[in-house]
């Protein structure tokens, strides 16, 4: 009898436990998913449509391969709202899938948009627990942004990891973008007195078949995707544009700059070009008197020399040391231009005050209410080395006789 | 009782697990912004100052847990309801400490699972493990206990090799001076996760070695309070002040910034994996203290009470707030009105009266 019952309720027992076999509550297959890999955020004319959220989903069989149907490899859906999660909510109408926000890579903001605030696009970001703070935020240069979810791209199917990988590419060789993710943006806005800087991307050449395939038939690409300059904020709202010396300077700052290109005017003509392959900075702040502090932007970098086609006698330490003095003061120059252009936009996205309150976090609270203007005024000093450490796999360049 | 016997390295495992718990994963002490760490560690010795009573006590009474000291020092009309009280509370206890594992777990990966069911079955998990004997939480804690070491080691060196770090985010230290550290102490790290200890005084009759078990428990809360002071210095150099003080779970956000060319990347459920070991463990640990203090007070065997108790746990944990927000506030209120009765109050009467009565009944020499 007792047994009887025990294996009744064992019985009863494994029949229970089957329902829990079936997974997870909120499993949904992969073959319900439509992974989302970009989406582009413009501003909509109304308010009623004030969020226009371009979605670049992933068209799972067509990167495979095996069943593709030869249609392009993403598709871009677009949906409209009052705020980003209704925009979310209405491009659903138009996908077969759920929509799956856990794989978004880039993120890209009109110029529009950020000329007048980013801050209420971030929180739902941020809250969101399916979105990571790892995706990259770029603002779409001068065009709207889902131009930039809709261009084929050469050497990725999903147009939105080619973005990444050039924004990695560039980062590591040429210099001034680098990544900046959901996280670092929302950082950089409450700076106090500064906003942060964020990529610029657009695309060149003709728009008429940046979706098609055909555009990539071509040797040479019809539209290309390009990284290029950053885009400075004031708190949440865009204010200018940095490129050129004036974005070296500020990632210089910025401790972000990983390999340059830095070049010298030559006095026999033509210029000798460097590899910056190393660089520090550190801000030194002298604020005994907060309402006047002195900054003092300490600098140090090593190079490589990559190209000098001229007669200078390069296995002489003099005329090298000739060349890193000059390199030093290209590198100052640089920074200089960074610091005008910071105080020109009256944004402090360079972080001084930061290193301000690190210093003297008392004086910092009685200037940190009009610290735009303590910023624009303070004394600046610049301490640069460079060191120019080998001249490559030559000494002296070739010359004709 | 006093069959049962849990070896050092087992309570050392238990207690370390029982401090991290939900503590690693919240956002502790930010009532003192970036000075966080520092909170922690002040808690701690505070937590520590508290815990050489109940340790007083223990070696008084070395078979004896908690709820029969009360009646045997404070007689027993004051002391019955007073053990009571205490089995109420590691009840209570219990229950938050299930609600605030489920919800997270909800707000963090499943959403649209009821919380019932989370609740329900990680309830039972606690009860069979209870069911199987207390020696068995101990082994169990041993098992997790490397797990979670493990987890948090791969954790803290990804986020090295990711170069998300960046330290000058954890200053000023004090830079309103001592003052919010203190409040924050006083608020809340002294006894959340430290003062908690006190359903310790429940198990230490189970300890194998009566001179060095204090030693070892005291240990492990030391050990533990580094590991929570680490942890929360390392979410605040890597999100910033303000973005951990905003999040309920800042662990996760910290650990989702791991990002390896691309490759090891998304091992936020690392952290899901030691939220649920720790609610798992600190829900035992006072399940535990409840049922041996039922068992104890009203003489009954120990496993009779264990699924009427858990059902009790169950219902308090879904009875006790509308939403998290709510559930939240509640504990607040709690932990500064309502625990230091039993987590200081009590105990102090506790130890003064035995303090007395030793000194009048000890053999003069001579």
């Amino acid at each position: 009898m007792m047994r009887n019952r025990s294996f009744c309720l064992s019985l009863a027992l494994l029949l229970v436990l089957q329902v829990l076999l079936t997974g997870c509550w909120d499993n949904v297959e992969l073959n319900r998913r439509a992974i989302i890999s970009g989406i582009a955020i413009d501003r909509g004319d109304t308010e009623a449509e004030k969020y226009k959220l371009s979605f670049q989903v992933i068209v799972a069989e067509e990167i495979s391969g095996e069943k593709s149907r030869g249609i392009s490899p993403v598709a871009l859906y677009t949906g409209v709202g009052r705020t980003m999660f209704e925009a979310l909510a209405d491009a659903s109408r138009q996908t077969a899938r759920f929509l799956s926000l856990g794989h978004v890579r880039v993120l890209v903001i009109s110029e529009k948009f950020a000329r007048e605030g980013i801050k209420d696009i971030l929180d739902v970001l941020e809250r969101e627990s399916d979105t990571r703070l790892n995706s990259e935020i770029f603002i779409s240069k001068g065009q709207p942004a889902r131009e930039l979810m809709s261009t084929m791209t050469v050497f990725s199917k999903i147009p939105a990891n080619d973005l990444v990988e050039k924004l990695e590419t560039t980062s590591k060789q040429f210099g001034y973008n680098f990544r900046m993710a959901v996280d670092d943006v929302i950082r950089g806005i409450q700076i106090r007195g500064g906003g942060p800087i964020i990529n610029g991307v657009y695309t060149s050449g003709d728009r008429e078949q940046a979706g098609s395939n055909d555009s990539l038939k071509n040797i040479e690409p019809r539209t290309i995707l390009r990284v290029s300059g950053l885009a400075a904020f004031k708190d949440d709202k865009l204010k200018g544009w940095l490129t050129g010396d004036a974005a070296v300077g500020t990632v210089l700052l910025h401790n972000n700059l990983r390999e340059y290109p830095s070049l010298l005017k030559d006095k026999e003509g033509g210029y000798i070009s460097f590899n910056i392959y190393q660089s520090q900075v550190t801000l030194k702040v002298q604020s005994a008197d907060p309402e006047h502090p002195v900054i003092t932007i300490k600098i140090t970098q090593q190079a490589a020399l990559k190209e000098s086609p001229n007669t200078l006698d390069l296995t002489s330490p003099r005329v090298l040391d000739e060349l890193s003095d000059q390199l030093t003061e290209e590198t100052v120059k640089q920074l200089k231009a960074a610091v005008s252009a910071a105080r020109g936009y009256k944004s402090d996205y360079l972080g001084f005050g930061q290193a301000l309150q690190r210093k003297n976090p008392r004086g910092w609270k009685k200037i940190k209410d009009h610290w735009e203007e303590v910023f624009t005024t303070c004394g600046i000093r610049f301490e640069a080395d460079v060191i120019i450490r080998h001249t490559d796999m030559r000494s002296n360049s070739f010359q004709i006789y | 009782m006093g069959k049962v016997k849990f070896g050092l390295g087992e309570f050392f495992c238990l207690t370390v697990l029982f401090e991290l718990g939900t503590a690693l994963v919240v956002n502790l002490g930010m009532e003192s912004g970036r000075d966080a760490w520092l909170s922690i560690l002040l808690g701690c010795v505070a937590g520590l100052i508290m815990f050489t009573g109940y340790a007083y006590l223990y070696r008084k009474q070395p078979d004896l847990p908690f709820t029969a000291y009360t009646r045997k020092l404070l007689g027993k009309y004051i002391g019955t309801p007073v053990a009571l009280g205490y089995i109420i509370l590691y009840i209570n206890l219990a229950a938050r400490d299930l609600r605030d594992g489920s919800t997270m777990l909800a707000m963090a990966t499943m959403h649209n699972t009821p919380l019932f069911i989370l609740s329900t079955l990680m309830l039972l998990s606690g009860a069979y493990v209870l069911h199987k004997g207390l020696e068995v939480l101990g082994r169990t804690s041993m098992v997790f206990a490397v797990v979670v070491m493990l987890i948090g080691l791969f954790g803290t060196l990804m986020l090295m090799l990711s170069g998300t770090i960046n330290l000058n985010r954890l200053l000023p230290v004090l830079e309103n001076g001592i003052q919010p550290v203190l409040a924050s102490v006083i608020h809340q790290n002294y006894m959340f996760p430290f003062g908690e200890m006190v359903c310790f005084t429940m198990l230490m009759p189970y300890l194998a070695n009566v001179k060095k078990g204090p030693w070892v428990i005291a240990a492990a809360m030391l050990f533990s309070a580094f590991l929570l002071s680490f942890t929360m210095a390392l979410n605040i150099s890597v999100l910033g002040e303000d973005i951990v003080e905003r999040s309920p779970l800042p662990l996760m956000p910290t650990i989702s910034k791991i990002s390896i060319s691309d490759f090891i990347q998304r091992v936020d459920i690392f952290v899901v994996m030691v939220l649920i070991i720790g609610v798992f463990f600190k829900m035992a640990v006072f399940f535990a203290a409840a049922l041996v203090g039922i068992s104890e007070l009203f003489r009954m065997p120990y496993r009779r009470m264990l699924y009427p108790c858990a059902l009790i746990i169950l219902f308090t944990s879904m009875l006790d707030a509308r939403s998290f927000i709510e559930h939240l506030d509640e504990g607040g209120t709690l932990l500064y009105r309502v625990y230091p009765y039993f987590m200081v109050v009590i105990p102090v009467v506790l130890v003064i009266v035995t303090a007395v009565r030793d000194h009048f009944s000890a053999p003069r020499p001579g």
